[in-house]
């Protein structure tokens, strides 16, 4: 079953047209990826998937509703979370606070002192490699993506959007960061992540859209994709290896 | 949690000093009496201000417009209906705070500049509405207010405003430790996070508005039936102005910060006035300086100060339980 039906998203930045007609599913329980070279319009499309951005066409089902156009909390409330590109912590609370937020108002079932649990369960979850009472501000960048990792599952979603969380990691905490993310699928969250991390992307994804300018040219399993002609001459001249 | 224990413990001991101070020459005279009440009531407003400014990142230029509002409220119902000033006070909070819901509905979808200077054209237009009503308010000439208290003497209405004071802290630091003080401090940290946390930033940012003003129209109350007469120039924005620089010197995001700094600032501001009588606004000036020095040296201001000394104190006490201090509450 879909858990993310996508269907004709289309989103203008005044004149450029950063997604472009983009139609594909998501299915309950898969890591999906989304790949495409800088500018592609990735982050645009989750985006418009999270409510951050309203798509100027198109429509976003997600969990069996029509979500076109919902704002962001409500997303995240339905069981939507998200990571971002660049961090976005709170950076005068503690790490533990930073998480609490997400498990106060992003999972309405939970009450009383599982929030707390729920915060502090969430950073074991991830291997936090710091106080729960350092400040965010005090993070180096890969602290902070995991950080935003832990404030993400805390509103217990369904599905995880996570845009480029690999980014600048050593092999060892690739290693690390693919086993995390598996074992995040294995206890039932469907996965989405844009990914410049090939290895990664052809380690986990079950499936994988390629996006370019905007408009999805190659879709499919991981050998489809990479035996693709025009996903080739895109990625030509820059340094993945696929 | 020691750390937070200590910190009460030494706060109630500054709670005790101020409650004793009219005691203590020079405190003694009326005019230095009177200084305490002006300063108490800086402080009350300085910790409504801040309550905003230092939590959801908004400031409210129009702050002052919202005490004004809350005074005139209060003025008027005693002299026109000869309702007792101490339900017009608390009437003057309940119609600050209710056009303070509308202001924030207006403005509080815009983001920072923009909800500060839309709450600062709510102000003036509020201030330009009290001087355009002269048969009610009379206008300029100002509006003879009966007065809150039988005696004339400062003492008494120095605890009123203490009390007042209390209060006005204990209920916005409630609301601060409680879940909507964490939502405040989200959204005012960064709101893209706090909206993908599932935070609705409007509803948040509005109770949280709303409150600030309803508090100020509260103390405005206050402000009228104390001085007896009443002028639109009680909403100048000069007067946010010095409630803002108070509550940034004290630490933007303390409460504790804001009220006590608000003592010396405030009586140091006085003595400052009689010393340079022939320099109107002198103070201001000095205002504007020590919120230079804050900005530059000490951006968390006179709690951050405070929290410094405080760790260093644990640190040099070997044997004591040291922990990373708590963020700011
Ligand atoms: N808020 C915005 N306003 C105007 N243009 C934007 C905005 N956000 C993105 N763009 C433009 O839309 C296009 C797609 O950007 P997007 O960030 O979605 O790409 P991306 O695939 O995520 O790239 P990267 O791999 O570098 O993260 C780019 O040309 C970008 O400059
Ligand atoms: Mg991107």
């Amino acid at each position: 079953m879909a858990i993310l039906e996508l269907s004709g998203i289309t989103k203008r930045f005044g004149g450029l047209t950063a997604v472009n007609d983009v139609t594909f599913n998501v299915e309950e329980g898969e890591i999906f990826g989304l790949i495409g070279p800088n500018g592609a319009g990735k982050t645009t499309l989750l985006s418009c998937l999270a409510g951050d951005l309203r798509p100027n066409a198109g429509t976003v089902r997600f969990d069996g509703r029509d979500t076109t156009g919902l704002a962001a909390d409500r997303m995240c409330r339905l069981g939507l979370g998200r990571t971002f590109q660049i961090p976005r912590p709170f950076p005068h609370l503690s790490v533990l606070e930073n998480v609490l937020v997400a498990a106060t108002f992003g999972d309405p079932d939970l009450h009383g002192e599982a929030i707390a649990r729920r915060a502090t369960e969430m950073l074991e979850y991830v291997t936090f490699p710091r106080s729960p009472a350092t400040l965010a501000s005090h993070l180096n960048a890969a602290q902070l993506k995991r950080l935003d990792l832990a404030r993400a599952l805390a509103s217990h979603p369904k599905l995880l959007l996570l845009d480029e969380l690999a980014a600048g990691l050593t092999p060892g905490e690739l290693a690390d960061m693919a086993a995390l993310l598996r074992r995040i699928r294995d206890n039932g969250v469907t996965i989405l992540m844009v990914e410049h991390v090939m290895r990664l992307i052809l380690e986990l994804c079950d499936r994988l859209s390629v996006l370019q300018y905007g408009e999805l040219i190659a879709h499919g399993d991981a050998a489809t994709v990479a035996a693709d002609e025009r996903v080739r001459e895109a990625y030509l001249g820059q340094n993945y290896i696929l | 949690m020691l750390v937070r224990h200590r910190r009460r413990i030494a706060l109630l001991g500054v709670l005790v000093v101020a409650l004793v101070l009219p005691y203590i020459p020079p405190f003694t005279g009326e005019d230095y009496r009177r200084w305490l009440v002006g300063a108490a009531f800086m402080a009350a407003q300085a910790v409504a201000f801040d309550f905003t400014a230092g939590y959801i990142n908004i400031v409210n230029f129009g702050f002052a417009a919202f005490v004004g509002l809350g005074a005139y409220t209060s003025g008027i119902l005693a002299v026109d209906f000869g309702i007792s000033p101490w339900i017009g006070m608390v009437a003057g909070g309940t119609v600050s705070g209710f056009v303070g819901l509308l202001t924030g509905a207006l403005t509080l979808r815009l983001r920072g500049i923009y909800a500060a200077v839309m709450a600062w054209f709510v102000g003036l237009a509020l201030m330009g509405l009290i001087r355009n009503v002269p048969d009610i308010t009379r206008g300029s000439l100002g509006l003879a207010v009966p007065s809150l208290l039988e005696s004339s003497e400062n003492l008494p209405y120095y605890y009123v405003i203490m009390a007042m004071l209390i209060v006005t802290f204990a209920v916005l630091a409630w609301v601060i430790r409680s879940r909507y003080g964490l939502a405040f401090r989200a959204i005012g940290q960064n709101l893209a996070a706090a909206r993908a946390s599932g935070i609705n930033p409007t509803r948040y940012l509005v109770i949280n508005f709303v409150l600030s003003c309803a508090f100020a129209g509260w103390i405005g109350g206050f402000y009228a039936h104390y001085y007896g007469i009443l002028t639109p120039d009680v909403m100048l924005t000069s007067h946010t102005v010095e409630v803002l620089a108070i509550a940034y010197i004290g630490g933007r995001g303390s409460l504790w910060g804001a009220a006590v700094i608000a003592f010396p600032l405030s009586i140091g501001v006085e003595f400052l006035k009689v010393q340079f009588s022939t320099l109107p606004g002198v103070h201001l000036v000095l205002y504007g300086l020590l919120l230079i020095v804050v900005m530059i040296y000490k951006p968390g201001g006179f709690a951050a100060v405070v929290r410094g000394l405080e760790s260093w104190l644990i640190r040099s006490r070997p044997g004591d339980t040291a922990t990373e201090a708590p963020p700011a509450s």
